[in-house]
């Protein structure tokens, strides 16, 4: 149970904190596990995808498009659908479906199987970032454990609400380090055995010819579709019940950097900053103050904290009134000992090297960001160099092929646009020279 | 007939084909050059350059209506998306608006250009594409004038890296140059379904490699990378460094080596290296959308060096006691006449299909004013010719226009050794949709593009196809079925008789299926050679070159046609020849043994002529190069002759000749040179001035060629004889079945000289079943001892199953015997 | 001769059930590859090819673009530190520093033993558990100096003995 406010919510995703070994099959089962999934398949396929679409499920891979809509694209008459669970997690500071995958695995196995009924998918494969490969050994096993207890695959003993037998197969696919494999087309390439690099749409993936293998279908992230169970089991309109307007359900937050719990913590949204960075997070480390959050990781734009900040409350809407974005809602925070100039590097060093190459500003904009970032933190800024990257930036926003470009601007333009005072504090005088000498590193590989 | 839609591109409307590429539209309907770099009409989009930037909106219309919606000003509301959008990548749709010369675009286009330059080495000055680079023009047009990344904190790479190994590579790269466009890389994998090409790395790291082994870069098309090739990234081994683009002149030309007759264009230079003279310095495609589009294999591009060789025949000479020695034109050509003259009407000629239209005409007219009968054509592998000037491709066709619905049977060839050009574009119809069904004895690389490739019995080509409705009813149904309908004949594993009961096969097919005598239909065969229909349309067969060799004239007039090195059965009738005169390139084996006088003759590409290609078209190609020595064109060289032996007068031109042909060959009725360098634009709009695809100029300046109807064409009846279906080799015991087969790479004299590819040309072998290498336990790689219709070879074996049970492949013109001509037994053994 | 095919017989088979496509195993496949040979070299790459038919090219450009192959040889223990930002803010840099400096290589550089190899990666999801870094691709987290040098001298054993072993 999660009490926010004086008010008890069950935990939705992270069920381990209530029921220990939950990640057992067994254990999963005997606490309603699979239920949905049951429950789902004596439901018509529209009638899932429409209480699905009532609870405001949104996705929360960082678009926050509604699952239910997103499902209903999907043409039923096409022979061959696929479900394709994102477990790529590798957004700066995210760090909360590892914990879904090795604690509850079984309710995103669930959760992709009722996605996959309501689609007519034939196959779920669930592309795990490489880096999970023992995540992904062990997720394996708990699909088999389900397989062998006849619940899907193709040995499978339910029924669908057509009579069919019910066979969709699910299956493991590790990347083997790409950041650019989370954006879904991209995904879906590397799926493929193709270079995972963004695809042109439309055709978009639910699309006949822009899904995998060209088939239709949807892209869910691990978080999204691990929410499905509880929706089916307890209805969409227990789930509006939790959070605040479009905004509905649990969401997790992944809490990161200066704070004295860094952690996961499953909360409704609308909860403020200041109950997540205090109240959970156990505010700031000994002596410092809050000075900045990313609150979507290294791709939205960065606040600097302020009173008023802290009583935002955490929803989609809420964010977007300061200039920001929840996202992935992977909340890095930064106190007052932190370099904003600093921060702008190590972000873009990270899409510097993330970035596909496919696309011509992507390619050079991340390029040319870092030689000047680099420079600026040797203390050799030039006089113009701030209005160079900001420009630069503000060039690969309307040009790039992917978000990614965009995601790779924003902390060039925010932490500029944000913290001014710390550019012109490198570039005109009073920090010139390499204090950060540990911190500014040299780029991850040789350019 | 097609859809149209209305869009508007700069508050103009236009009606447009629905369905088409936005960026194509706007150039061909609106004079609109988008700019790209990655974009290529002949490739899917892909959009990652980002130069297309346009911004786009839709008109509004009510929803209940359908209604436009109109607004205050009484204009069509527009819903303009929020961002810029790639015009690469979409296409037309009614009611599309377009802006393409906002502040918005323009700002986003110098941006493009800008981050492209971030990397560039900006070295035009030594770049061989400088001067037609569409990165150079680009940038131009839409730059900024000045890139903001200091060059030195540009990242610097390698220079004059080669594309697969050093001593072979055909292309090389420079890194630093390339702008990550993939143009290369789609074409290799979608064009030619050679994806030999790919990324290395990732974002600013991205590097083109390819593969290492044998070669590297391992396809028979890798130069057209470096025409499709925005920037200077890309260049060829015979280029790179040569010259520079400007002080070249383009001359209109066809490849002189197989039945396709791309159109190619003869790069030329006055050099030191050739005394001064005119010199080929590059071969470049030059477009013709219904012939090779605007692509060329690399042994034309690559190929052309034998015609500077300097092993070349460069004097006339004549045999002086059993000696040939060099002698003037008038002494070798006295000798000759005089030779004919007494011979009377025992004169006969064999010509090789490397001649032109005007050289057989001129060769036939010396025989037949002689009184002789017999012209005699080389080689002998296939026949039927007749055939396809009856129920041939039809005039009109385009192999580009097969699709879905169509199908295409390709039976007893190798395409891709025998006519590239026809499998690239065969492969790209079967992409489309088409029924590619590829029948063969043993597995041939165009099987990789087929729908089904069925295997029957060594020999037995026309057997399968006669009997195709009885045994594969199926098949059969959905060959016969098929919109539009054509067959390939190659005479892999066949004797002439057999090739000519496929011939006959397919024929009868086509015309039981209604497919012949409209376009897209009809019969093709992988004839050698750039002429092998003209070889027909001037009388010369290989049957007559048969009745040649039974009954020896007094004089033969061998042209273009290397009887020793092609058929080791040909000595065996030569020596009853009384006099040989040999007209040729290279001073052969027949020559050097047999030639009573031998005269020198012109390339194709020292000289004016025309082809006949295998869909009968007839082309053009002009002179480019000075001439090797004292060679003249081979009409002129046998209208001199005709005159000195008092049989006619010596034409003073090939387009005299040709005149003459138009007036007294059917065929050829109206195909004066005039007629056939007349030239339409096609599409799409390649090599032109404009900002587009710029780059390289293969703009079509000299002829689109014309197509000689078939009789079915002109709506007459056909009625082909049913095929004698002959016996099969049959081999004894211990003995194989031996199959010639084609590389595409050889060591044929108007090859061999074409040192870039030499390292290219396989090492003489055959293939051997692995079963069949087991029993005699003859290892991979081992040499073998292969005797068989009257030759011995010694080859490596290749122990890869390739061949069918029971034979042994065995290339032609790798080794320096000649092979079989024709599919026979023999026997193998370990040596 | 496909050694691969030939030592992982039932794992290539699985997996290749697992798509409709060979092409989509080539993952998988350059995984077993570098498992074989220490990385992926190019008789792995060939093989590979051969597995799902594709061209050697398009293997080697896979392997290229995704930073969990390495082309080239890696000592037996490869240590991805994490310095993305949240594990900077937690002195990740710091630490990595001083890993290179305890072991005496540069960033990328292997031990003259050829036991460690020590890189810096971008974020491995454990952004609350820094300092951390993958070892051989297993999580190893919550790190500080002193629990670091008992695991380096816990491997460095382990890699020692084994080598003696085969010896
Ligand atoms: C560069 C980039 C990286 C992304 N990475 C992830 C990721 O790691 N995990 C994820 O779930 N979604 C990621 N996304 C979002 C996906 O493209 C997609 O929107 C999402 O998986 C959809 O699932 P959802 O609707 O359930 O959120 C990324 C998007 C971009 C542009
Ligand atoms: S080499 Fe040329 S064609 Fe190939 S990707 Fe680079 S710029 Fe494009
Ligand atoms: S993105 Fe359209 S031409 Fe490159």
């Amino acid at each position: 149970m999660i009490t926010v406010g004086g008010k008890q919510i069950p935990n939705i995703i992270y069920r381990e904190k209530d029921i220990p070994n939950i990640r057992e099959f067994d254990v999963y089962v005997k606490n309603g596990g699979y239920e949905g999934l049951k429950k789902a398949l004596g439901m018509t396929r529209a009638t899932v995808i429409q209480e699905v679409k009532d609870s405001n499920l949104r996705g929360r891979g960082g678009a926050g498009f509604p699952a239910g809509v997103k499902w209903s694209f999907i043409p039923q008459n096409n022979a061959v659908n696929y479900v394709t669970v994102n477990a790529d997690e590798s957004e700066t500071g995210t760090f909360k479906d590892r914990q879904i995958m090795e604690n509850n695995p079984h309710q995103l196995i669930e959760g992709a199987l009722i996605c996959a009924y309501a689609v007519k998918a034939k196959a779920v494969y669930i592309y795990l970032r490489g880096e999970f490969w023992d995540v992904a050994h062990e997720l394996d096993k708990h699909i088999e454990a389900g397989r062998k207890a006849g619940l899907y695959g193709a040995n499978g003993t339910l029924k669908d609400a057509e009579g069919n037998p019910f066979t969709v197969e699910v299956y493991t696919h590790l990347g083997a380090g790409a950041y650019i494999c989370g954006e879904e087309s991209a995904l879906l390439n590397s799926l493929e055995g193709k270079l995972g690099q963004p695809r042109v749409r439309p055709p978009f993936p639910a699309q006949k010819g822009g899904g995998l293998y060209g088939e239709p279908t949807v892209v869910n992230n691990v978080e999204t579709l691990a929410n499905v169970p509880w929706i089916i089991t307890n209805g969409a309109a227990a789930y509006k019940g939790i959070g605040v307007g479009n905004s509905t359900g649990t969401k997790i937050f992944c809490l990161s950097g200066h704070v004295k719990r860094p952690a996961n913590y499953e909360l409704p949204f609308g909860v403020t900053f200041r109950e997540l960075l205090y109240e959970y997070g156990g505010g700031p480390l000994d002596g410092r103050t809050f000075k900045a959050i990313l609150p979507s990781g290294g791709s939205g734009p960065i606040i600097r904290v302020t009173d008023e900040l802290l009583d935002t409350p955490l929803t989609y809407e809420d964010l977007q009134k300061h200039n920001s974005i929840l996202g992935s809602a992977s909340v890095i925070v930064m106190d007052d000992t932190t370099d904003i100039v600093w921060v702008a590097s190590k972000v873009i060093k990270f899409f510097k090297h993330e970035s596909c190459g496919k696309c011509t500003p992507c390619r050079e904009g991340t390029y040319w960001l870092d030689k000047v970032l680099d420079r600026i933190l040797r203390g050799e800024g030039r006089a113009n160099d701030v209005d160079l990257i900001a420009n630069v930036a503000a060039n690969m926003k309307p040009t790039t092929l992917c978000a990614l470009g965009e995601f790779a601007a924003n902390p060039v333009i925010w932490t500029i646009k944000n913290f001014p005072e710390e550019f012109k504090a490198w570039v005109e005088g009073d920090r010139k020279g390499p204090q950060l000498a540990p911190m500014a590193l040299p780029s991850p590989a040789a350019d | 007939m097609t859809k149209t839609v209305t869009i508007t591109i700069d508050d103009k409307p236009y009606e447009v084909p629905a369905g088409s590429n936005l960026v194509d539209v706007a150039k061909f309907h609106a004079d609109n050059d988008i700019p790209v770099f990655c974009y290529h009409p002949k490739m899917a989009p892909v959009g990652m350059c980002r130069m297309c930037l346009v911004e786009m909106g839709s008109i509004e219309k009510d929803r209940a209506t359908g209604e436009v919606l109109l607004d205050e000003a009484g204009k069509p509301k527009v819903r303009w998306m929020p961002k810029l959008q790639t015009a690469c990548t979409q296409l037309v749709a009614d009611g599309m608006v377009i802006r393409t010369a906002t502040p918005e675009v323009k700002v986003a286009r110098e941006n493009v250009v800008e981050f492209l330059l971030t990397s560039h080495p900006l070295d035009c000055p030594i770049c061989d594409k400088g001067g037609e680079c569409p990165l150079q023009n680009l940038t131009m047009e839409h730059g900024k004038g000045g890139s903001r990344m200091a060059y030195e904190d540009k990242q610097h790479l390698e220079k004059h890296v080669p594309l697969g190994t050093p001593d072979s590579a055909l292309v090389y790269l420079d890194e630093e140059r390339c702008i990550q466009c993939a143009r290369c890389v789609r074409f290799q994998d979608e064009v030619v379904g050679d994806d030999v090409l790919a990324f290395h790395e990732r974002g600013r790291r991205l590097q083109i490699i390819t593969n290492s082994a044998p070669h590297g870069f391992d396809t028979y098309f890798s130069g057209n990378t470096t025409d499709i090739c925005p920037v200077g990234a890309l260049t060829t081994a015979d280029f790179r460094f040569g010259a520079r683009p400007w002080e070249l002149t383009e001359i209109p030309s066809i490849d002189p080596f197989d039945a396709a007759g791309s159109n190619i264009s003869l790069s030329t230079r006055l050099d030191r290296d050739f005394g001064g003279r005119a010199m080929i310095k590059r071969v470049m495609p030059r477009q013709n959308e219904e012939v090779n589009e605007i692509w060329i294999s690399d042994k034309v591009r690559f190929g052309h060096h034998f015609t500077r060789s300097d092993q070349r025949l460069q004097k006339a000479m004549v045999r002086t006691g059993g000696k040939l020695s060099e002698t003037t034109w008038a002494e070798a050509l006295k000798v000759a006449a005089e030779k004919i003259k007494a011979a009377g009407n025992k004169v006969a000629a064999i010509a090789g299909s490397g001649m032109s239209n005007e050289d057989l005409f001129a060769l036939k007219q010396l025989v037949n004013a002689a009184g002789g009968k017999h012209l005699g054509a080389w080689p002998i592998t296939h026949t039927g010719a007749e055939l396809l000037a009856q129920v041939g491709l039809s005039k009109g066709s385009n192999l580009g226009a097969l699709g879905k619905g169509d199908a295409v049977l390709i039976i007893a060839s190798d395409l891709e050794e025998e006519v590239p050009m026809w499998r690239l574009r065969l492969k790209r119809a079967h992409d489309r949709g088409a029924l590619v069904v590829v029948a063969n004895a043993r597995k041939t690389r165009m099987d990789d593009f087929a729908d089904a490739a069925p295997r029957y019995e060594a020999g037995k080509a026309a057997h399968w196809l006669h009997d195709l409705k009885k045994n594969h009813a199926d098949l059969a149904q959905k060959l016969a079925g098929a919109q539009n309908l054509v067959i390939v004949t190659g005479a892999e594993g066949l004797t002439l008789d057999g090739h000519r009961a496929l011939m006959q096969a397919a024929a009868n097919f086509l015309i039981e299926s209604h497919h012949v005598g409209k376009a897209n239909n009809g019969l093709l065969s992988t004839l050698p050679g750039a002429n092998g229909m003209g070889l027909h349309y001037f009388g010369f067969s290989p049957e007559q070159t048969l009745l040649i060799a039974k009954s020896a004239p007094k004089v033969l007039i061998v042209a273009q046609a290397e009887l020793l090195a092609d058929d080791p059965t040909a000595e065996a009738w030569l020596s009853k020849v009384e006099t040989v005169i040999s007209l040729n390139l290279f001073p052969d084996a027949l020559t050097q043994r047999y030639a009573q006088v031998a005269l020198p003759i012109q390339s194709f590409a020292e000289r004016d002529g025309t082809f006949t290609n295998g869909e009968r078209r007839v082309q053009r190609f002009y002179t480019a190069q000075g001439p090797m020595g004292e060679a003249l064109p081979a009409w002129q060289a046998i209208g001199r002759l005709t005159e000195a032996a008092g049989l006619g007068k010596a034409k003073l031109s090939a387009a005299a000749v040709m005149l003459e042909i138009s007036q007294t060959v059917p065929a050829f009725s109206g195909m004066t040179y005039k007629a056939i360098s007349k030239v339409e634009k096609q599409f799409p709009d390649v090599g032109g001035n404009d900002q587009y695809y710029g780059g390289t100029a293969y703009q079509n300046k000299g002829g689109l060629g014309l197509v000689i109807p078939t009789v079915a064409d002109k709506g007459e009846k056909v009625a082909i004889a049913m095929p004698e279906l002959p016996q099969a080799p049959k081999p004894s015991a211990g003995e194989f079945v031996v199959i010639p087969a084609t590389r595409l790479y050889n060591n044929e004299s108007v090859f061999k000289p074409s040192l870039l590819v030499q390292p290219r040309v396989m090492a003489p072998y055959a293939e051997i079943n692995s079963a069949d290498a087991k029993k005699l336990g003859i290892e991979q790689g081992a040499v073998v001892e292969i005797k068989a219709g009257g030759t011995t070879v010694r080859v490596k074996a290749h122990v890869n199953g390739g061949a069918p049970e029971g034979s042994i492949v065995l290339p032609r013109h790798l080794t320096a015997e000649a092979v079989p001509v024709a599919i026979t037994t023999g026997t193998v053994s370990k040596v | 001769m496909n050694t691969l095919q030939q030592k992982y017989a039932e794992r290539i088979q699985t997996t290749l059930a697992k798509y409709p496509d060979k092409r989509s195993a080539v993952m998988p496949m350059l995984y077993i590859a570098q498992e074989e040979y220490g990385h992926v070299n190019p008789e792995g790459i060939q093989q590979v090819a051969e597995i799902c038919d594709m061209d050697p090219t398009q293997v080697k450009s896979i392997a290229g673009f995704y930073t969990m192959y390495s082309e080239k040889p890696k000592g037996e223990y490869w240590l991805q530190v994490c310095v993305d930002l949240p594990c900077a803010l937690r002195g990740a840099d710091e630490f990595h520093h001083w890993l290179l400096h305890e072991l005496d290589i540069e960033e990328g550089g292997t031990t003259a033993d050829g036991v460690f190899t020590v890189e810096h990666v971008m974020c491995l999801a454990a952004c609350d558990k820094a300092p951390m870094l993958q070892c051989n691709f297993h999580f190893e987290e919550n790190l500080d100096k002193d629990k670091m040098r008992a695991k380096l001298k816990a491997w460095r054993d382990q890699a020692l003995a084994a080598k003696r072993g085969k010896k």
